[in-house]
């Protein structure tokens, strides 16, 4: 646990110290990211050697403490985290394009982490909103890092997120009223499946889903994710929408009593078929690159929606890792297709998809990594993304009656696969290449490169990754 | 219906008329003054959820002035940003 306590306190601690240093703040970050990264992988090798550890801060005990707990699940979040941030932090260092270099973007994306790193632990409705409060707080101060642009989306960003926290608030405080407990190990012994349960329980998800892009409350995160600089918008779709759902998952698996669950499952596991078609209809149409990377973010969310519904709605517990494997694997692809649209959006100095057009001639490497970040999306084998489906479509394939939910899981796959080879096929038109504005930056190609890799290393480790959380393999 | 009926629904109903607003609006400070209102609403109900008994419920309260900390917080942030928009748009309207 201590380990897990580090790898959250050191984020927050290096981002209240570079208020006083303002000089190599890059190299700091990265510091602190990649120690944040080894404190991690110690509390995972914890997790492995003694199972569920738990915490009562300040020796206060539940139900008046906060409790804060390290489950198999959350500390591989936690290593995704702050994987994600160091690689991010790399990048933002390195690359010549990147627009965050010598602004606030260090201590934030430090904060981010740290409240992300915070939200994982926790197990208590009240904390969870303070987390996702600081959380959006420092997102939405990060989309607004671009400079004017950005302000618009970045105050709807922060409204729609508001207006998401007070309808979860709502939820919590008729929670406590009904219960009078916020720690969910509590409120699940307790939880009865009456009206003021269910209304209550609905309001949290309706502000969760808003605030994890659900379609079709995904509106606002296309253009907040596109007008972030390109650090911001691969740290955003990589990990900052993935807190919600944690949250979604665990009131819904822990608290809420089952007949709930699966009423509301068939329904999520709907939305996420709606958000797959629809959101790659979507990427598919756009004619601006970041865009279709932030409307497959909408799609692939919809991957996340669906397993949860179904988990729900069947009640079997062994989805999550399918949908915890899906959440690493399209936040490892997500911070490599993002990377790769920044580098090319700079260089070619146009943001639609079509000034790819020959790009595997001027800048084959960036190319590379988008088409096998793009691979992983669309979950060919044998890529992380092609793990997760696999482990989502074995019970659905199990029995005949499950059939329909594989049509869907197939749409989506193949809408995945046109908005990638879209952009892949444009690359490959050699004949009249868009020549870059200035040299390319080969470094942050590779650094572009490195997490489209580790998705399709998953696909290595997975047998190991799958028993660890406490599938069958 | 008692007072903390009465406190509740009113409670409820600011919230609902809040959020309602910030959908309906269109100017970033009514906007601002909507959520501010939705916010207002759920504290309500959780001042009102604390004094359902005798002796006042002290984990709600501090529930509350926590969530007052973080509304506090959020409002300035909207507001700087809101004036920010009007500016930048009016530079370049220029």
């Amino acid at each position: 646990m201590n380990f897990a306590l580090l790898s959250m306190a050191l984020p927050l601690i290096t981002a209240l110290l570079l208020l006083f240093v303002n000089r190599r703040a890059g190299s700091i970050v990265i510091i602190a990211s990649l120690l944040s990264l080894s404190a991690a992988l110690a509390a995972m090798y914890q997790v492995h050697l003694y199972g569920v550890q738990q915490m009562a801060l300040g020796d206060w005990q539940t139900p008046l403490g906060i409790r804060f707990q390290l489950t198999p699940v959350n500390s591989l979040l936690l290593v995704f985290t702050a994987l994600v941030h160091s690689l991010v932090a790399l990048y933002a260092a390195y690359s010549r394009h990147s627009a965050t270099n010598t602004t606030d973007f260090w201590p934030l994306a430090l904060l981010l982490h740290s409240s992300l790193a915070a939200l994982w632990l926790s197990s208590d409705l009240f904390n969870w909103y303070v987390t996702l409060e600081l959380l959006g707080l420092a997102a939405v101060a990060m989309v607004s890092l671009s400079g004017p642009k950005a302000y618009r989306p970045a105050l709807h960003y922060l409204l729609l997120s508001l207006v998401a926290s007070l309808s979860y608030l709502l939820g919590v405080a008729l929670m406590y009223g009904r219960y009078g407990v916020l720690d969910i190990a509590l409120l699940a012994e307790v939880t009865q499946a009456d009206a003021t349960t269910q209304t209550a329980l609905i309001l949290m998800t309706l502000g969760l889903m808003l605030k994890a892009a659900v379609w079709p409350l995904h509106l606002w995160l296309p253009s907040a994710h596109a007008n972030a600089p390109t650090a911001v918008s691969a740290l955003l779709s990589a990990v900052v929408v993935k807190g919600p759902i944690y949250i979604l998952w665990l009131i819904w698996t822990e608290v809420a009593p089952a007949e709930l669950a699966q009423s509301i499952g068939f329904y999520l596991a709907l939305l996420g078929i709606a958000a797959l078609i629809l959101g790659g209809w979507s990427a598919i149409r756009t004619p601006y690159l970041k865009v279709l990377v932030a409307y497959s973010t909408v799609a692939q969310l919809g991957y996340a929606t669906l397993t949860l519904g179904l988990l729900l709605h069947w009640q079997q517990t062994q989805l999550l890792v399918a949908l915890w494997l899906f959440v690493i694997a399209h936040g490892l692809a997500k911070v490599s297709m993002f990377l790769v649209a920044g580098e090319m959006q700079a260089t070619l100095g146009s943001n639609r998809v079509t000034a790819l057009k020959g790009a595997t001639q001027t800048m084959p490497v960036a190319m590379f990594a988008f088409a096998v970040a793009g691979g992983s999306i669309i979950g060919l084998p044998p890529s992380g993304g092609f793990v997760a489906k696999w482990a989502l479509l074995q019970p659905i394939l199990a029995s005949p009656t499950n059939w329909p939910w594989a049509i869907g899981i197939l749409l989506g796959t193949f809408a995945s696969a046109v908005y990638v080879f879209r952009a892949v096929v444009l690359s490959f038109n050699r004949a009249d290449p868009i020549a870059p504005d200035f040299s390319p930056d080969r470094f942050s190609h590779w650094l572009a490169m490195l997490p489209a890799l580790m998705a399709w290393l998953m696909a290595i480790v997975s047998a190991q990754l799958i028993r660890f959380l406490g599938g069958v393999a | 219906m008692t007072a903390i009926q009465l406190y509740l629904c009113l409670g409820v109903s600011l919230w609902g008329l809040g959020s309602l607003g910030l959908f309906l609006a269109t100017n970033f400070i009514r906007r601002i003054i909507n959520i501010n209102i939705a916010g207002n609403g759920v504290f309500m109900v959780m001042v009102a959820l604390a004094s359902r008994e005798e002796t006042i419920d002290p984990v709600l309260q501090a529930l509350v002035v926590t969530g007052l900390v973080v509304a506090v917080c959020a409002t300035a942030f909207a507001l700087r940003l809101s004036v920010a928009h009007t500016q930048s748009k009016q530079d370049s309207e220029r």
